[in-house]
């Protein structure tokens, strides 16, 4: 009698459903080009701040979405819905609260990107339009901070929206333009909440989407710079794999952040202040955090005046975000090694200590203004 | 290797590599309504976190030995490295808080002296705003240089206590990306899709859990919130009142069909009148016709 014998290797339904897929869509292939890309001169913590920015935003369109199946846009309603979003849906507060983290996380992962790219010198050719759009995406991600500040319609963000469409109103030529068409009538009222709340929900969210795409494009077309120091051999010869270094800093790094603005979430959570009114009564009106070292700057005495506030809120921040669109253009030596462009990492330095020193002096500043 | 870039070269992956998931453990305690810088959170958190520490120290020093000093150390390097460091950190720490503190103290008494004769004296049209960023400036300087130099006093501490390590290590041979290989290949498992898998499973698997524990309604509610309900009002039934307010429409609807009865009877009557007129009233007008 001939003997059964069993069909070795047989594929379970699982990996049938993994062949069909790929056998259509190239999964393995992706997968492999993904894992195992290769990464000159090793992993590095520093490579983490690209993926986490994607992850933030991912979380950011999931809990925007969530919070935006409660939220109405209307004057009359927006501050009511926002604080039934924080007393009355399950979780709400906790949705709103992670979501409104989320946007400061978002801007300082920004600004470390940005460092770590400036620091290592990965702006210069072949990069340069990588680090043009990067800026953009800057931009992009300070418009969702102003504008989605304003949603909830309290005196925070009424106040900190006057500040700012005011700041935009000393540009010369456009910001006249560019105040009406965001306030739409002369104060802030429902034109301004529509208007913001589509910018915030529909015109950013497709240009950061746009651009961020091209952005992870250019980058693969131009690969990953690798570290400032070291000869090519060198590097070649310290090259590690997107997995499992790389993809392992990467996870701990989004894990890192995503429990940060948890634990934010649980410990200074959203609460609203009273219902927007044009008259600001005790409210010391004050821009968010990551804009209160400019709010402080013009708060010297050298930026009074007309002059002075065009000069501290307009002229200085313009003429210094047009120099670093121009970076890799004036700076076109190929020397990366930050330690060996000095004036550059002073600068770093400088801009950094700036940053810190005027945003610590404008919460000390609280305490003066009553 | 000098000391303080082997303590920085261990410590710092290994900070990073402990804190999500000791930050995992804080945030179920606070999601369990339990503060994890306080009393039992806090002592909980601070038992967690020994043989998270523990663990994480040893990965992070048996790869620096293997990819960076090129020598395989001895088993039992996380533990044995941890007590030295947690010995060592649990005096340098304290004593480096009250050096720091009790400098950025001295620093802000003389600072402020220098900045308030300065403005009675020689300059009293200076702002608030440039006396707050005076000071912060120069007592700030003061500070983040002892801090910066404290620091790097703890970190020749830690340097030091794992140079002992290194030199009873066995040396290896091969180039870094073998040396690296070699590690990876001990530690992580070949098949990448499963380990993902793993990963996302037990993230999966920790979201419900917080969710599990997470209040869901706010615990920092608004002193002045009052729900105001949007929905249709609900109105107290009383039958009584109710019955009366029947037996009024009831009444009055009565007292309308009466009336229209009585009007319809009115109308009948007319309109029979209004019928036995009708053909005097065309034999009365004959002419017209013609």
């Amino acid at each position: 009698m001939q003997k059964e014998t069993q069909p070795v290797n047989q594929p379970n339904p699982f990996e049938k459903v993994i062949e069909f897929v790929d056998e259509r869509v190239g999964l393995k292939t992706i997968q492999a080009k993904m894992m195992n890309e290769p990464i000159p001169g090793g992993s590095r913590w520093a490579y983490a701040f690209g993926s986490i920015l994607l992850f933030i935003f991912i979380l950011q369109v999931v809990t925007g979405i969530l919070l935006m199946f409660y939220y109405v846009p209307s004057t009359d309603h927006a501050y009511d819905s926002t604080q039934y979003i924080i007393h009355e849906v399950d979780y709400g507060w906790f949705l709103l609260s992670y979501h409104f983290w989320g946007s400061s996380a978002m801007v300082v992962m920004v600004f470390a990107h940005m460092s770590q790219v400036f620091l290592w010198g990965a702006y210069k050719k072949p990069r340069e339009l990588i680090w043009l759009v990067g800026l953009a995406l800057f931009g992009i991600v300070m418009g969702f901070g102003f504008t989605g500040y304003l949603l909830p319609w309290d005196q925070r963000a009424y106040w900190a929206t006057v500040v700012g469409v005011e700041i935009m109103d000393k540009t010369p030529i456009v910001g006249d333009f560019i105040a009406r068409f965001l306030k739409g009538g002369p104060t802030p009222g429902q034109m301004t909440l529509s208007r913001f709340f589509v910018i915030h929900v529909m015109v950013l969210p497709a240009a950061l989407m746009g651009l961020a795409g091209l952005h992870i494009f250019l980058f693969r077309k131009a690969g990953p710079a690798g570290p400032f120091r070291g000869t090519p051999e060198e590097l070649k010869a310290k090259t590690d794999y997107f997995f499992p270094r790389q993809i392992w800093k990467d996870i701990v790094g989004m894990a890192t952040v995503f429990l940060i603005i948890c634990s934010l979430a649980f410990i200074e959570p959203v609460v609203l202040l009273e219902q927007a009114t044009p008259d600001p009564g005790d409210y010391h009106p004050e821009p968010e955090w990551y804009f209160l070292f400019l709010f402080q700057l013009l708060r010297l005495k050298i930026f009074g005046g007309e002059f002075g506030q065009f000069m501290g809120a307009m002229a200085i921040p313009g003429a210094f975000m047009a120099f670093l669109a121009v970076l890799p253009f004036i700076d076109t030596k190929p020397e990366r090694n930050i330690f060996k462009r000095p004036v550059a990492l002073i600068g770093w330095i400088f801009i950094m200590v700036f940053i810190l020193v005027f945003t610590w002096s404008a919460i000390i500043n609280r305490e003066f203004l009553d | 290797m000098s000391n303080i870039k082997l303590g920085l070269l261990v410590s710092w992956p290994t900070f990073w590599t402990g804190f999500p998931i000791k930050l995992v453990f804080a945030l179920l305690l606070l999601a369990g309504h339990m503060h994890p810088w306080e009393g039992t959170g806090f002592f909980l958190l601070l038992l967690v976190s020994i043989p998270i520490d523990i663990w994480a120290l040893g990965l992070c020093a048996r790869t620096v030995f293997i990819d960076r000093l090129k020598v395989d150390p001895q088993p039992g390097l996380g533990p044995n490295l941890w007590i030295r460091w947690a010995v060592f950190s649990a005096i340098a720490l304290p004593v480096i808080k009250i050096i720091v503190s009790e400098g950025t103290g001295v620093a802000k008494s003389v600072t402020s002296s220098i900045v308030h004769s300065f403005k009675e004296g020689l300059y009293p049209a200076l702002g608030v705003a440039e006396q707050i960023t005076l000071e912060l400036v120069m007592w700030g300087t003061v500070a983040t240089g002892v801090l910066i130099l404290c620091l790097l006093g703890w970190l020749y501490g830690l340097g030091w206590l794992t140079q002992s390590f290194v030199k009873n290590a066995k040396s290896l041979d091969g180039t870094e990306e073998e040396r690296a290989s070699f590690w990876d290949g001990l530690r992580i498992p070949a098949d990448q899709p499963l380990l993902l898998t793993a990963f996302t499973g037990a993230g999966v698997v920790l979201v419900f859990v917080f969710w599990a524990l997470l209040p869901s309604t706010t615990p920092h509610p608004h002193e002045e919130y009052e729900f105001i309900s949007t929905g249709p009002k609900e109105e107290k039934v009383e039958p009584k009142k109710v019955l009366k307010e029947a037996e009024k429409v009831l009444a009055k609807a009565e007292l309308v069909v009466k009336k229209l009865e009585e009007e319809k009877g009115g109308e009948s009557k007319d309109s029979k009148d209004q019928k036995t007129k009708e053909p005097a009233a065309k034999e009365a007008q004959p002419e017209k016709k013609k």
